[in-house]
Protein backbone atom coordinates (compact mmCIF):
# COMPACT_ATOMS: atom_id res chain seq x y z
CA UNK A 1 0.00 0.00 0.00
CA UNK A 2 1.45 3.39 -0.99
CA UNK A 3 1.90 5.98 1.80
CA UNK A 4 -0.54 8.50 0.20
CA UNK A 5 -3.44 5.98 0.13
CA UNK A 6 -2.59 4.91 3.66
CA UNK A 7 -2.55 8.53 4.89
CA UNK A 8 -5.79 9.53 3.14
CA UNK A 9 -7.83 6.57 4.43
CA UNK A 10 -6.07 5.73 7.71
CA UNK A 11 -5.76 9.28 9.16
CA UNK A 12 -9.50 10.13 9.28
CA UNK A 13 -10.28 6.65 10.61
CA UNK A 14 -7.56 7.11 13.28
CA UNK A 15 -8.80 10.54 14.41
CA UNK A 16 -12.52 9.64 14.36
CA UNK A 17 -11.93 6.32 16.14
CA UNK A 18 -9.69 8.00 18.74
CA UNK A 19 -12.59 10.26 19.75
CA UNK A 20 -14.87 7.24 20.25
CA UNK A 21 -12.16 5.28 22.12
CA UNK A 22 -11.56 8.24 24.48
CA UNK A 23 -15.28 8.29 25.37
CA UNK A 24 -15.34 4.52 26.02
CA UNK A 25 -12.09 4.68 28.03
CA UNK A 26 -13.54 7.38 30.30
CA UNK A 27 -16.46 5.11 31.27
CA UNK A 28 -14.29 1.99 31.71
CA UNK A 29 -11.84 3.97 33.87
CA UNK A 30 -14.69 5.29 36.02
CA UNK A 31 -15.96 1.72 36.56
CA UNK A 32 -12.47 0.39 37.30
CA UNK A 33 -11.61 3.11 39.82
CA UNK A 34 -14.90 2.84 41.74
CA UNK A 35 -15.70 -0.87 41.56
CA UNK A 36 -12.44 -2.71 40.80
CA UNK A 37 -10.94 -3.79 37.48
CA UNK A 38 -12.15 -7.38 37.07
CA UNK A 39 -15.72 -6.67 35.91
CA UNK A 40 -14.93 -3.78 33.52
CA UNK A 41 -12.10 -5.79 31.91
CA UNK A 42 -14.48 -8.74 31.37
CA UNK A 43 -17.09 -6.27 30.06
CA UNK A 44 -14.60 -4.72 27.64
CA UNK A 45 -13.43 -8.12 26.36
CA UNK A 46 -17.04 -9.34 25.94
CA UNK A 47 -17.96 -6.16 24.01
CA UNK A 48 -14.88 -6.52 21.80
CA UNK A 49 -15.84 -10.12 20.96
CA UNK A 50 -19.45 -9.02 20.21
CA UNK A 51 -18.12 -6.27 17.95
CA UNK A 52 -15.76 -8.63 16.15
CA UNK A 53 -18.72 -10.94 15.42
CA UNK A 54 -20.87 -8.02 14.17
CA UNK A 55 -18.07 -6.70 11.91
CA UNK A 56 -17.10 -10.17 10.66
CA UNK A 57 -20.67 -10.97 9.63
CA UNK A 58 -22.52 -7.73 8.85
CA UNK A 59 -19.59 -5.45 7.92
CA UNK A 60 -17.81 -7.87 5.63
CA UNK A 61 -21.14 -8.88 4.04
CA UNK A 62 -22.01 -5.23 3.33
CA UNK A 63 -18.62 -4.42 1.81
CA UNK A 64 -18.39 -7.60 -0.29
CA UNK A 65 -22.02 -8.25 -1.36
CA UNK A 66 -23.44 -4.75 -1.98
CA UNK A 67 -22.34 -3.32 -5.38
CA UNK A 68 -19.53 -0.77 -4.94
CA UNK A 69 -21.35 2.22 -6.46
CA UNK A 70 -24.54 1.60 -4.47
CA UNK A 71 -22.47 1.21 -1.28
CA UNK A 72 -20.60 4.46 -1.98
CA UNK A 73 -23.89 6.29 -2.63
CA UNK A 74 -25.61 5.07 0.55
CA UNK A 75 -22.50 5.45 2.74
CA UNK A 76 -21.80 8.88 1.21
CA UNK A 77 -25.31 10.10 2.00
CA UNK A 78 -25.15 8.73 5.57
CA UNK A 79 -21.68 10.21 6.13
CA UNK A 80 -22.88 13.60 4.97
CA UNK A 81 -25.94 13.50 7.24
CA UNK A 82 -23.97 12.42 10.32
CA UNK A 83 -20.99 14.64 9.48
CA UNK A 84 -23.16 17.74 9.19
CA UNK A 85 -24.61 17.00 12.64
CA UNK A 86 -21.07 16.71 14.13
CA UNK A 87 -19.88 19.82 12.34
CA UNK A 88 -22.91 21.90 13.35
CA UNK A 89 -22.50 20.91 17.01
CA UNK A 90 -18.74 21.59 16.89
CA UNK A 91 -19.29 25.08 15.44
CA UNK A 92 -21.96 25.83 18.07
CA UNK A 93 -19.55 24.63 20.81
CA UNK A 94 -16.71 26.83 19.58
CA UNK A 95 -19.06 29.81 19.26
CA UNK A 96 -20.15 29.34 22.90
CA UNK A 97 -23.75 28.40 22.12
CA UNK A 98 -23.50 24.76 23.26
CA UNK A 99 -21.41 23.61 26.26
CA UNK A 100 -17.94 22.27 25.41
CA UNK A 101 -17.65 18.46 25.75
CA UNK A 102 -15.92 17.94 29.10
CA UNK A 103 -14.43 14.46 29.64
CA UNK A 104 -13.50 15.29 33.26
CA UNK A 105 -17.11 16.23 34.06
CA UNK A 106 -18.46 13.06 32.39
CA UNK A 107 -15.92 11.01 34.40
CA UNK A 108 -16.93 12.60 37.72
CA UNK A 109 -20.64 12.17 36.95
CA UNK A 110 -20.07 8.50 36.11
CA UNK A 111 -18.05 8.03 39.35
CA UNK A 112 -20.90 9.48 41.43
CA UNK A 113 -23.52 7.31 39.72
CA UNK A 114 -21.45 4.14 40.13
CA UNK A 115 -20.71 4.86 43.80
CA UNK A 116 -24.42 5.41 44.41
CA UNK A 117 -25.14 1.90 43.04
CA UNK A 118 -23.23 0.26 45.94
CA UNK A 119 -20.97 -2.81 45.71
CA UNK A 120 -21.20 -6.34 47.18
CA UNK A 121 -17.63 -7.57 47.51
CA UNK A 122 -18.37 -11.36 47.36
CA UNK A 123 -20.44 -11.39 44.16
CA UNK A 124 -19.37 -10.75 40.59
CA UNK A 125 -19.98 -7.06 39.83
CA UNK A 126 -22.60 -7.29 37.09
CA UNK A 127 -23.27 -3.54 37.18
CA UNK A 128 -19.59 -2.79 36.45
CA UNK A 129 -19.58 -5.47 33.75
CA UNK A 130 -22.71 -4.13 32.03
CA UNK A 131 -21.70 -0.46 32.20
CA UNK A 132 -18.30 -1.23 30.60
CA UNK A 133 -19.86 -3.65 28.09
CA UNK A 134 -22.47 -1.11 26.99
CA UNK A 135 -19.97 1.76 26.69
CA UNK A 136 -17.43 -0.25 24.68
CA UNK A 137 -20.12 -1.79 22.46
CA UNK A 138 -21.80 1.54 21.69
CA UNK A 139 -18.61 3.46 20.96
CA UNK A 140 -17.19 0.41 19.18
CA UNK A 141 -20.25 0.25 16.91
CA UNK A 142 -19.51 3.84 15.90
CA UNK A 143 -15.88 2.85 15.22
CA UNK A 144 -17.15 -0.02 13.03
CA UNK A 145 -19.36 2.42 11.12
CA UNK A 146 -16.38 4.78 10.71
CA UNK A 147 -14.18 1.97 9.35
CA UNK A 148 -16.85 0.82 6.89
CA UNK A 149 -17.53 4.44 5.85
CA UNK A 150 -13.91 5.48 5.31
CA UNK A 151 -13.11 2.15 3.71
CA UNK A 152 -16.17 2.11 1.44
CA UNK A 153 -13.94 1.93 -1.65
CA UNK A 154 -12.98 -1.56 -0.47
CA UNK A 155 -9.58 -3.25 -0.84
CA UNK A 156 -6.71 -1.02 0.28
CA UNK A 157 -9.04 1.74 1.57
CA UNK A 158 -10.78 -0.72 3.92
CA UNK A 159 -7.44 -2.13 5.08
CA UNK A 160 -6.07 1.39 5.68
CA UNK A 161 -9.20 2.46 7.61
CA UNK A 162 -8.98 -0.71 9.74
CA UNK A 163 -5.28 -0.05 10.44
CA UNK A 164 -6.13 3.54 11.45
CA UNK A 165 -8.90 2.43 13.83
CA UNK A 166 -6.78 -0.31 15.42
CA UNK A 167 -3.87 2.13 15.88
CA UNK A 168 -6.25 4.61 17.57
CA UNK A 169 -7.56 1.88 19.88
CA UNK A 170 -4.06 0.74 20.88
CA UNK A 171 -2.91 4.35 21.41
CA UNK A 172 -5.90 5.46 23.52
CA UNK A 173 -6.13 2.24 25.59
CA UNK A 174 -2.36 2.36 26.29
CA UNK A 175 -2.65 6.01 27.33
CA UNK A 176 -5.66 5.27 29.56
CA UNK A 177 -3.96 2.25 31.16
CA UNK A 178 -0.78 4.25 31.82
CA UNK A 179 -2.49 7.33 33.27
CA UNK A 180 -5.57 5.75 34.93
CA UNK A 181 -7.43 9.04 34.74
CA UNK A 182 -9.71 10.67 32.15
CA UNK A 183 -7.87 11.59 28.98
CA UNK A 184 -8.50 15.31 29.27
CA UNK A 185 -5.27 16.14 27.47
CA UNK A 186 -6.72 14.73 24.24
CA UNK A 187 -8.14 17.80 22.44
CA UNK A 188 -11.50 16.10 21.94
CA UNK A 189 -13.45 19.19 20.89
CA UNK A 190 -10.86 20.04 18.24
CA UNK A 191 -10.84 16.44 17.06
CA UNK A 192 -14.63 16.43 16.79
CA UNK A 193 -14.43 19.58 14.69
CA UNK A 194 -11.98 17.88 12.34
CA UNK A 195 -13.93 14.63 12.29
CA UNK A 196 -17.13 16.48 11.34
CA UNK A 197 -15.32 18.11 8.42
CA UNK A 198 -13.80 14.78 7.34
CA UNK A 199 -17.12 12.90 7.54
CA UNK A 200 -18.79 15.58 5.39
CA UNK A 201 -15.90 15.57 2.90
CA UNK A 202 -15.92 11.80 2.46
CA UNK A 203 -19.73 11.97 2.17
CA UNK A 204 -19.55 14.47 -0.71
CA UNK A 205 -16.67 12.55 -2.32
CA UNK A 206 -18.31 9.08 -2.21
CA UNK A 207 -21.77 10.32 -3.24
CA UNK A 208 -20.42 12.16 -6.30
CA UNK A 209 -18.25 9.14 -7.23
CA UNK A 210 -21.33 6.92 -6.98
CA UNK A 211 -23.01 9.21 -9.55
CA UNK A 212 -20.11 8.74 -11.96
CA UNK A 213 -17.92 11.76 -11.18
CA UNK A 214 -14.16 11.44 -11.48
CA UNK A 215 -12.55 13.87 -9.04
CA UNK A 216 -9.39 15.64 -10.21
CA UNK A 217 -6.49 13.75 -8.63
CA UNK A 218 -8.99 11.13 -7.37
CA UNK A 219 -8.60 10.72 -3.57
CA UNK A 220 -6.17 13.66 -3.50
CA UNK A 221 -9.17 16.00 -3.77
CA UNK A 222 -10.37 14.85 -0.34
CA UNK A 223 -7.87 17.05 1.61
CA UNK A 224 -8.99 20.01 -0.52
CA UNK A 225 -12.67 19.34 0.33
CA UNK A 226 -11.75 18.96 4.03
CA UNK A 227 -9.97 22.34 3.99
CA UNK A 228 -13.03 23.92 2.32
CA UNK A 229 -15.33 22.55 5.06
CA UNK A 230 -12.92 23.71 7.78
CA UNK A 231 -12.71 27.19 6.25
CA UNK A 232 -16.52 27.46 6.04
CA UNK A 233 -16.82 26.26 9.65
CA UNK A 234 -14.23 28.79 10.84
CA UNK A 235 -16.23 31.47 9.01
CA UNK A 236 -19.40 30.23 10.72
CA UNK A 237 -17.76 30.41 14.18
CA UNK A 238 -16.67 34.01 13.50
CA UNK A 239 -20.15 34.88 12.22
CA UNK A 240 -21.85 33.40 15.32
CA UNK A 241 -19.43 35.15 17.71
CA UNK A 242 -20.18 38.43 15.98
CA UNK A 243 -23.93 37.77 16.22
CA UNK A 244 -23.99 37.03 19.95
CA UNK A 245 -23.67 39.81 22.53
CA UNK A 246 -20.28 40.10 24.30
CA UNK A 247 -19.78 37.34 26.91
CA UNK A 248 -23.03 35.58 26.10
CA UNK A 249 -22.88 31.83 26.72
CA UNK A 250 -26.09 30.16 25.68
CA UNK A 251 -26.57 26.58 26.67
CA UNK A 252 -29.51 25.61 24.53
CA UNK A 253 -29.75 22.35 22.63
CA UNK A 254 -32.56 23.23 20.28
CA UNK A 255 -31.19 26.30 18.56
CA UNK B 1 -28.08 0.48 22.70
CA UNK B 2 -31.47 0.85 20.98
CA UNK B 3 -32.15 3.97 23.06
CA UNK B 4 -28.91 5.54 21.78
CA UNK B 5 -29.71 4.60 18.17
CA UNK B 6 -33.20 6.06 18.67
CA UNK B 7 -31.86 9.30 20.21
CA UNK B 8 -29.36 9.63 17.32
CA UNK B 9 -32.15 9.26 14.79
CA UNK B 10 -34.37 11.70 16.68
CA UNK B 11 -31.44 14.11 16.93
CA UNK B 12 -30.76 13.78 13.24
CA UNK B 13 -34.33 14.18 12.03
CA UNK B 14 -35.88 16.44 14.66
CA UNK B 15 -33.15 18.34 16.53
CA UNK B 16 -31.21 19.07 13.35
CA UNK B 17 -34.24 18.46 11.16
CA UNK B 18 -33.82 21.45 8.89
CA UNK B 19 -30.19 20.59 8.24
CA UNK B 20 -30.98 16.92 7.57
CA UNK B 21 -33.87 17.76 5.23
CA UNK B 22 -31.73 20.37 3.45
CA UNK B 23 -28.93 17.82 2.99
CA UNK B 24 -31.37 15.24 1.62
CA UNK B 25 -32.73 17.81 -0.85
CA UNK B 26 -29.14 18.70 -1.92
CA UNK B 27 -28.39 15.00 -2.46
CA UNK B 28 -31.61 14.57 -4.47
CA UNK B 29 -30.83 17.61 -6.67
CA UNK B 30 -27.30 16.30 -7.27
CA UNK B 31 -28.66 12.87 -8.23
CA UNK B 32 -31.26 14.44 -10.57
CA UNK B 33 -28.67 16.69 -12.27
CA UNK B 34 -26.23 13.77 -12.70
CA UNK B 35 -28.94 11.65 -14.31
CA UNK B 36 -30.45 14.37 -16.50
CA UNK B 37 -27.22 16.09 -17.51
CA UNK B 38 -25.45 13.05 -18.97
CA UNK B 39 -21.66 12.77 -19.19
CA UNK B 40 -20.98 16.51 -18.98
CA UNK B 41 -22.75 16.75 -15.62
CA UNK B 42 -20.46 14.10 -14.14
CA UNK B 43 -17.59 16.60 -14.21
CA UNK B 44 -19.19 19.07 -11.82
CA UNK B 45 -21.90 17.35 -9.71
CA UNK B 46 -19.47 16.86 -6.81
CA UNK B 47 -18.51 20.54 -6.72
CA UNK B 48 -22.19 21.47 -7.00
CA UNK B 49 -23.06 19.24 -4.03
CA UNK B 50 -20.17 20.74 -2.05
CA UNK B 51 -21.36 24.30 -2.78
CA UNK B 52 -24.96 23.48 -1.82
CA UNK B 53 -23.91 21.80 1.43
CA UNK B 54 -21.61 24.69 2.43
CA UNK B 55 -24.38 27.22 1.76
CA UNK B 56 -26.79 25.05 3.76
CA UNK B 57 -24.40 24.87 6.75
CA UNK B 58 -23.83 28.62 6.80
CA UNK B 59 -27.54 29.47 6.51
CA UNK B 60 -28.49 26.91 9.17
CA UNK B 61 -25.85 28.19 11.60
CA UNK B 62 -26.80 31.80 10.92
CA UNK B 63 -30.39 30.97 11.86
CA UNK B 64 -29.13 29.15 14.99
CA UNK B 65 -27.14 32.26 15.93
CA UNK B 66 -30.13 34.53 15.43
CA UNK B 67 -32.27 32.22 17.63
CA UNK B 68 -29.56 32.15 20.32
CA UNK B 69 -29.24 35.95 20.23
CA UNK B 70 -33.01 36.29 20.67
CA UNK B 71 -32.86 33.96 23.71
CA UNK B 72 -30.03 35.92 25.28
CA UNK B 73 -31.87 39.19 24.70
CA UNK B 74 -35.12 37.91 26.22
CA UNK B 75 -33.24 36.38 29.20
CA UNK B 76 -31.49 39.68 29.94
CA UNK B 77 -34.71 41.64 29.86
Amino acid sequence: MDPVTLAIHATPAFVASAVEFVEATTIVLAVGVTRGWRAPIFGTVAATVTLAIIIATLGVAIVTIVPELLLKGVVGALLLLFGLRWLRKAVLRFAGIVAIHDEELIYLRELAELRAQGLRRKEFDWIGFLVAYKAVLLEGTEVAFIVIAFGAAGGTALTAATVGAIAAGVFVIALGAALRQPLTMVPENWLKFGVGAMLCSFGVFWFAEALGMTWPGDALSIPLIVVTFLAASWLAVRMLRALLPEGAQVEARRV
Amino acid sequence: MFRTIWSTLVGLLIEDGQLAIGALIALAITWAVANAGGGAAHDFVGWMLLAMVLALVLVNLYRAGVTARARVSSARR
